[in-house]
């Protein structure tokens, strides 16, 4: 990897970067103020996407102020190493010249250092404040099992994986050690959903869709290039609110509803964004969740015999990863639905889903 | 401002004189702090010149002093000070010691009063202070006073310390004498007292009732550093926890004292010593974990194991690293566990004092979902000096999410200077017969006590010894040790 094509700030000793920091801001003058409200690690193995996530970083810091580190890995190398830079993202706060600024350290550990984050990243937390870690890598058996007792808030994006069944055994694992009892899982593929689910939520809410959830017996999913496992997330969801269980016979994969109603499942791959529809069929009625590309809204709509027509229009949320996190920083708490539908889809996900 | 003196440095060729105690002096001098006609009297075994040792203490000041050298200031400030070659045990040493005294008295007005400092290895104090006490030199004439600074550590267990102690006393007055350590010479460790006892807001919270547990760390990066044929004899427990940790615990833990006069103070800790529950037999394998640091890397780069390291007897078993749970069977503290843990070779240097408070009752918030994180004060002793506090706060929203925020208080930013170093503020003290920073001889004896008992069971074999990688932060022997009680150590 050439990390050194990327613009990482000053470089630093890694045992001087606390002092060094604290320089930064004495030269700074009284014009900038230093905050912090969690600490934001992304750890990420592939050189190419430092710049990009500097600039992620740069975006989230001017809605949460952040001690952010940036780890660029490479524990395959032959040689140990740790090199690190410091550098601050500033902001105006209000009128004046003063401006908010947040540090961003990058680190960026070969061999065996990448193994060693606890000691070497960990160390520069600013304490007492949540720590979110985004794992942009895939999981893997870590030589120190303690690394996730640091950790408040595991982030990642399923989407991402190779394998996701594997995967998220293994995330599972991870939030059932010891010290997972205060670790939240956030699957950004789960959070982008959330406009998604409000979005059918609130249109359940009406008496009349609300009376023909028990009776649906197929679902149509559509999703853009690479979005599959998110739909499946949104299948899993909805099938583990109305406790549908999954049936695989004969090839043929469907759910079976609490009143014994067997649910066909379509799944299909279009031009589009995330998920661009959703149809829900009753034997009477039709309920769709429609998403042009590029739009921020669903138009939602029942159409059946003998039902009053109904048609909204439903915020989608946005689809940039930078809005997905700055939301998911923003909401903050647990996702208490999201292991349950995960479980639910789990036996739909292949090794070769994205 | 005190009366002007001389200074006299015994072991000043040392690496203490020229990192600590001479750019201390230098920067009292620059802070105009330091009377003008104060002397400084380097004692030692080598040959040098005034000259020789004026630049050797240039270079070093240079490199250690935190304000940059002024050189009109430095050659006034040079020009006080004095190189006296003597072996510490030649009674014509001191007798000359005395005379050349004598004439910088009448050369530069110090008025007979001396400081005696003792910079050197604690095998050489009886020799020092019996010929102190023969030559006449501990003696104050009427109108002056002398008065010595010891440097720790005062003993190795309770018995030398008792009898350094009484060797000490045969020389000079318990009041004049002054037990250093340097801890408490930190402005943080000074703000303990004012942060309890100057704000209602803590005070009235500071017990079994509102607090959980108290944790105090001290990390360092460093290995032995060339100091492997004390450190081995020595070990973590008896080189931090006997005095710098016990004495931020007995802040911490002690009453109101009646007045702020020096005793008052210490006697407030000498309770608190005094009340710690003594942990012994198999009680030690309980609430102590002992460990020794394995080769790993610090920051990056590869280090020895221990017993890798210079001057290190291959077999040893003294431990780098201590943790510890202390109660202390009193009042205020029934049931609050005190956890102290010390260690070299981890990630990163940092001092602390962290009180965890008591959990809410969860009935308000229990649907939320929410973690909710205790609140935390920290007393960050070094580096950056200041105080924290964690509570909890609503995330903005209309739903109610809570986070942890905190308000953070810089000693450096906030009062706009650097803070003097430690040994600033204690040589000040010593010159102005000031001796609440310094420990008393009863503080120092029951720290040991306490010590004793563990270090009783740890000699009788090597068992219970854990092992820690280098660079990372302890062995998961402390670490459950403090999930006993439900917490874990902090990140720091």
């Amino acid at each position: 990897m050439n990390a050194a094509t990327v613009e990482f700030g000053l470089p630093v000793e890694i045992g001087r970067i606390d002092k060094e920091l604290g320089r930064l801001w004495e030269e700074s003058g009284d014009t900038k103020t230093r905050a912090s409200l969690i600490n934001l690690a992304i750890y990420t193995e592939s050189a190419e996407s430092m710049a990009a996530n500097t600039e992620l970083i740069a975006s989230i810091a001017g809605e949460h102020a952040c001690r952010a580190l940036l780890i660029l890995a490479n524990p395959a190398a032959a040689q140990d190493s740790a090199k690190a830079w410091i550098n601050a993202h500033c902001f105006p706060a209000g009128k004046g010249d003063r401006q908010i600024c947040s540090e961003q350290i990058t680190f960026q550990l070969d061999g065996e250092a990448a193994m060693a984050l606890p000691n070497l990243v960990f160390s520069h937390l600013d304490s007492d404040l949540p720590l979110c870690v985004w794992w942009q890598a895939e999981f893997r058996k870590l030589a120190d099992e303690r690394l996730w007792q640091w950790v408040d808030r595991l982030i990642y994006d399923s989407r991402e994986w190779t394998d996701p069944s594997e995967q998220f055994e293994r995330v599972r694992e991870i939030a059932a050690c010891d010290a997972g009892r205060r670790i939240t899982l956030c699957d950004l593929n789960w959070a982008r959903l959330l406009s998604t689910r409000f979005a059918m939520a609130q249109f359940f809410d009406n008496a009349t869709a609300i009376c023909l959830l028990e009776k649906i017996h197929k679902v149509r999913l559509e999703y853009g290039p690479g979005f599959r496992t998110s739909a499946l997330l949104l299948l899993g969801w909805f099938a583990s609110r109305l406790g549908w269980k999954f049936q695989p016979m004969l090839g043929n994969a469907f759910f079976v509803s609490r009143k014994g109603v067997q649910v066909q499942v379509e799944l299909a791959e279009t031009e589009g964004g995330c998920v661009s529809l959703c149809r829900f069929d009753h034997d009477s009625a039709t309920i769709e969740f429609r998403r042009e590309k590029g739009s921020e809204y669903f138009h939602a709509s029942l159409r059946g015999e003998g039902l009053p027509e109904i048609s909204q229009l439903l915020p989608g949320g946005r689809e940039k990863i930078t809005d997905t996190l700055l939301s998911e920083l923003s909401r903050g708490g647990r996702h208490p639905q999201y292991v349950e539908a995960f479980e639910v889809v789990r036996p739909l996900f292949q090794s070769s889903d994205r | 401002m005190p009366e002007p003196c001389s200074i006299v440095i015994f072991g000043a060729t040392g690496d203490l004189t020229h990192r600590k105690l001479v750019p201390a002096l230098y920067n009292l001098a620059a802070n105009g702090s330091l009377p003008a006609s104060v002397s400084v009297v380097g004692f030692a075994r080598r040959d040098k010149t005034d000259e020789i040792f004026r630049r050797e203490l240039e270079e070093a000041a240079q490199k250690f002093s935190r304000q940059k050298l002024n050189p009109e200031l430095w050659e006034h400030f040079a020009s006080s000070i004095f190189y006296h070659r003597s072996e510490f045990d030649k009674a014509e040493g001191y007798d000359a010691l005395a005379k050349r005294l004598d004439e910088l008295d009448a050369q530069r007005g110090t008025r007979g009063n001396r400081l005696f400092y003792l910079s050197v290895a604690p095998d050489q104090f009886p020799i020092i202070l019996e010929h102190l006490r023969k030559s006449g030199l501990n003696q104050a004439r009427k109108g002056s006073w002398t008065r010595v600074i010891v440097e720790k550590p005062f003993g190795i267990d309770l018995p030398t310390a008792v009898e350094l102690n009484s060797l000490v006393d045969e020389a000079f007055r318990e009041s004049d004498t002054y037990r250093i350590d340097h801890y408490l010479g930190k402005e943080t460790a000074q703000n303990i007292m004012v942060l309890r006892f100057a704000n209602s807001l803590f005070e009235t919270m500071w017990n079994a009732k509102h607090i959980d547990h108290v944790q105090i760390t001290a990390s360092e990066p460093l290995g032995v550093e060339g100091r492997a044929g004390y450190y081995d004899k020595s070990g973590a427990i008896r080189d931090m926890v006997q005095n710098h940790l016990l004495q931020l615990l007995c802040l911490t833990a002690m009453e109101p004292p009646s007045d702020l006069s020096a005793d008052a103070i210490r006697d407030e800790k000498v309770k608190v010593l005094k009340s710690l529950r003594p942990i012994e037999g198999a009680d030690v394998r309980k609430y102590v974990v002992r460990a020794q640091y394995s080769a790993g890397a610090v920051n990056g780069k590869r280090v020895p194991a221990y017993r890798d390291e210079q001057n290190v007897p291959p077999e040893s078993a003294t431990e780098t690293y201590v943790a510890l749970q202390v109660n202390i069977d009193n009042w205020r503290w029934a049931g609050v566990p005190f956890f102290v843990r010390v260690g070299k070779r981890l990630p990163k240097a940092a001092t602390e004092i962290a009180i965890h408070f008591k959990s809410v009752p969860p009935v308000l918030f229990r649907n939320s979902g929410d973690v909710l994180d205790d609140n935390v004060l920290v007393i960050r002793i070094q580096p950056d000096e200041g105080i924290s506090l964690r509570m909890c706060a609503k995330k903005p929203g209309s739903s109610l999410r809570i986070e942890p925020v905190k308000m953070d208080f810089h000693y450096g930013t906030s009062f706009g200077k650097a803070t003097p170093e430690a040994y600033e503020r204690l040589l000040l003290d010593a010159m102005s017969g000031d001796a609440t920073l310094f420990a008393r001889r009863d503080e120092v004896e029951e720290a040991w006590k306490f010590i004793d008992a563990i270090r009783a069971d740890w000699d009788k074999g090597d068992e219970g010894l854990a092992f820690y990688s280098a660079g990372s932060w302890g062995p998961t022997e402390a670490d459950d040790l403090i999930q006993r009680h439900g917490a874990t150590w902090r990140r720091l």
